[in-house]
Parts: C-alpha cells; structure tokens; sequence
C-alpha cells in the first residue's frame, strides 16, 4: 500500500475521533461574534475613511483657508469643495458595494479577489486625498505668496532683512510637517492591513494564480 | 422565522460537523487553534446559510465555505503556539488498530501534509474527501486542467514519502 492510499483509509475511517459537538455548543457558537479579515478589514477601511476625511476637514479650518476665504477665493473653494465631497461618498458607496459582494460561498479565487478589490478602492481614495493635500498646499502656496497682503508684507520686510530665506524654509517646513503625519499614517495603515490581516491571503492569491500560468 | 433558521441550521450541522473537523484538523496544529478556526467556521456558515438552497448538499456547501474560511477570511488566533510535533486534535491512533509499522507511517504522511502550503492542503482535502476534478477548480476558482496537474504532483510527492 502506498502512502496515499494509507492516508485515504485513514482519513475515511477515523470519522468517530472527531470531538463530537452537542446541539447547545453548536448554538452557542452561532451567536458569537465572527474574527474573520473581513470584519477587521471594514473596520481599518472605515477609519481610514474617517481620518482623510478629517484631515482635509481640519486642513479647511486652519488659518491658512481662513484667509484665503478672506481673498475672496470663494468662488474656487466651493465648487472644489462640492466636488470632492461627491467624489468621497462616490468611492464609500464602491467600497460599501464591493465590501458587501464578500461571500464565502464563492470559490476562493473570487472570495479573494472581492476582499482584495474592497482594498483597492480604500487605496485610491487615499491616493486622492493625498494628491488633493499636495495640490491645495502647492496652490494655496502659490496664490498667498502672490496675493496675500500680508505675507507679502513679511516676505519684504524679511527680504529687507535678508531672511527671505527664513521664510520660505518656514512654509516648506509647515508643508512638509502636514505630509509627514500623512505619509505616517498612510504607513501604519497599511501595515495593520498588509502586514498583518491580508499577508495570508495574499500569499494563497499568488499560489492560485500562479497555478493558472 | 429566524428560531426555525437557527434550529435547521444547528441541526444540520451537529450533523456534518466532521466536515468542519476535517478542515481544521489539516489547517491548525493545536488543540486551541483548531477550536477557533472550528469556531470562525462555523460562524461563516451560519452567516451565509440564508443563502444556502436545500437543492445543493449541505456538506458541499460546507466544504466550500470552510476552506475559505481556512485559506482566506481565517486570522490566526493570538494564542497559537507553534508546536512541531503535536499532531492535531484528532491525529491519535485508537489502540486496536495499533499497529507500529502504520502508525509510524501515518505520522509521516500527516506531518508531511502539513507541510504542504493552504492551497495545496486544500486540494489534498477534497482529494481526500472523494470530490472529482471538476469540484474541485469550481470549489477554488482554478481551472480542472490545473488542478489535475497540481494535485498529480502531490500526489506523487504523497505516494514515494514511504517509498523514497
């Protein structure tokens, strides 16, 4: 007998070793509360959502918009404002539509390519809010260097002093210090979700579609 | 309603659980982590059981869903202890077979199949269960040609571990 054929006899006929659960202990095992990826990965997703959308929330309320209102940029900032909103809820109800298309009882292949299709919409989502903050730092920048009484004011007075330099290392500073704490948390993001919940998952991913090849 | 789904469900699956035995006895090496994943599945299976159609067999469906949550939808629990030789809940051998030569071989092929990467164990699993090929790639999403060829090679492997 070879080993497989050892391996079957035995996996066929051990049935009764198996701990035999009661109809109360099944029970009570339906109404706990699931770990699955899936759960967690919804949870992360949501936070995510929550945090960008903080972010470009706080970032409206500094003093920097404040006086660009104060410029008269309204006619700008709220049809910018309108739209970026219309794209935020548009990539959540993606994200909610592919988060509810998970099914365990689709084959692997597709279960895994549903969670990981959950993840990318979350991934362009920050991606654009990202590439929202770099660009509003980058104008916002601009328009205040050029029109902005009063850091027009200071740029003089500095250059009179001959600290121009002083100043623009100050908004170079600032701009760096708010894509820091958002390429940091973009980094812990994907740690918990990478590292930590999907490594699996995309391991088992690769293995089926390389036996595709 | 929800009374009468719950106790159809509970009942069905006091009644195939070796199904979910099964399963967690290739995924998981301890006593805890086999609990848990038993748990996980069985979570998943009453989650998407109003979608399940008395047309199709329970323990098909079963299958399916326990795999998946074995390779896929699984986070492996906190209190893991990675032991090498512990074998699994269920790998003891009962005294009246006892029988030196097969145990030890036994104990070969089994610690053999744990070494097998999930995919792989999932292929063994239904191999082992007696599904065909066509089962099995509509079970993982790959195609029957390809799960042939893989599951030729373990199989292979399987076959010369006593024989080398």
């Amino acid at each position: 007998m070879d080993g497989l054929d050892l391996l079957k006899k035995d996996w066929k006929k051990d049935d009764k070793d198996y701990p035999k659960l009661s109809y109360d202990e099944l029970y009570k095992m339906i109404l706990k509360k699931s770990s699955s990826i899936v759960k967690w990965i919804f949870i992360i997703s949501l936070l995510e959502f929550v945090f960008w959308f903080g972010i470009s929330f706080l970032l409206k309320g500094t003093s920097f918009s404040g006086k660009m209102e104060a410029l008269d940029l309204n006619a700008i900032l709220i049809p910018i404002s309108i739209v970026s909103y219309i794209v935020i809820f548009y990539f959540f109800y993606l994200f909610y539509k592919n988060y509810k298309n998970i099914s365990a009882t689709d084959n692997s292949k597709t279960l895994m390519e549903n969670i990981l299709k959950t993840r990318r919409t979350v991934k362009y989502y920050v991606i654009f809010n990202l590439a929202m903050i770099v660009l509003g730092a980058i104008l916002g920048t601009y328009y205040a260097i050029n029109h902005d009484p009063e850091l027009i004011t200071k740029i003089q007075q500095a250059s009179a002093n001959g600290n121009t330099f002083a100043v623009y290392a100050g908004i170079m500073a600032a701009i760096i210090l708010v894509l820091a704490i958002a390429i940091g948390a973009l980094i812990l993001f994907y740690w918990l979700i990478y590292g930590l919940l999907l490594r699996r998952l995309n391991r088992n991913y690769i293995e089926l579609k390389r036996l595709e090849v | 309603m929800t009374a009468a789904l719950e106790h159809s469900f509970v009942e069905l699956l006091e009644k195939h659980q070796n199904i979910i035995h099964k399963v967690c006895r290739l995924y998981t090496n301890t006593y805890d982590a086999h609990n848990d994943l038993f748990q996980e599945i069985t979570i998943q299976l009453w989650k998407a059981y109003p979608k399940f159609r008395g047309d199709a067999k329970f323990s098909t469906w079963a299958y399916r869903v326990g795999l998946n949550t074995a390779i896929t939808l699984y986070r492996k629990s906190k209190r893991r202890v990675k032991t090498q030789d512990f074998e699994g809940v269920s790998f003891k051998i009962k005294s009246e077979d006892y029988d030196n030569t097969e145990e030890e071989q036994l104990k070969v092929l089994y610690k053999a199949v744990h070494q097998l990467n999930d995919i792989e164990k999932a292929l063994v699993f239904l191999y082992l269960e007696d599904k065909d090929y066509r089962e099995i790639s509509a079970t993982l999403g790959i195609s029957e040609v390809n799960a042939r060829v893989k599951m030729n090679r373990i199989k292979t492997k399987l076959r010369n571990i006593l024989n080398p």
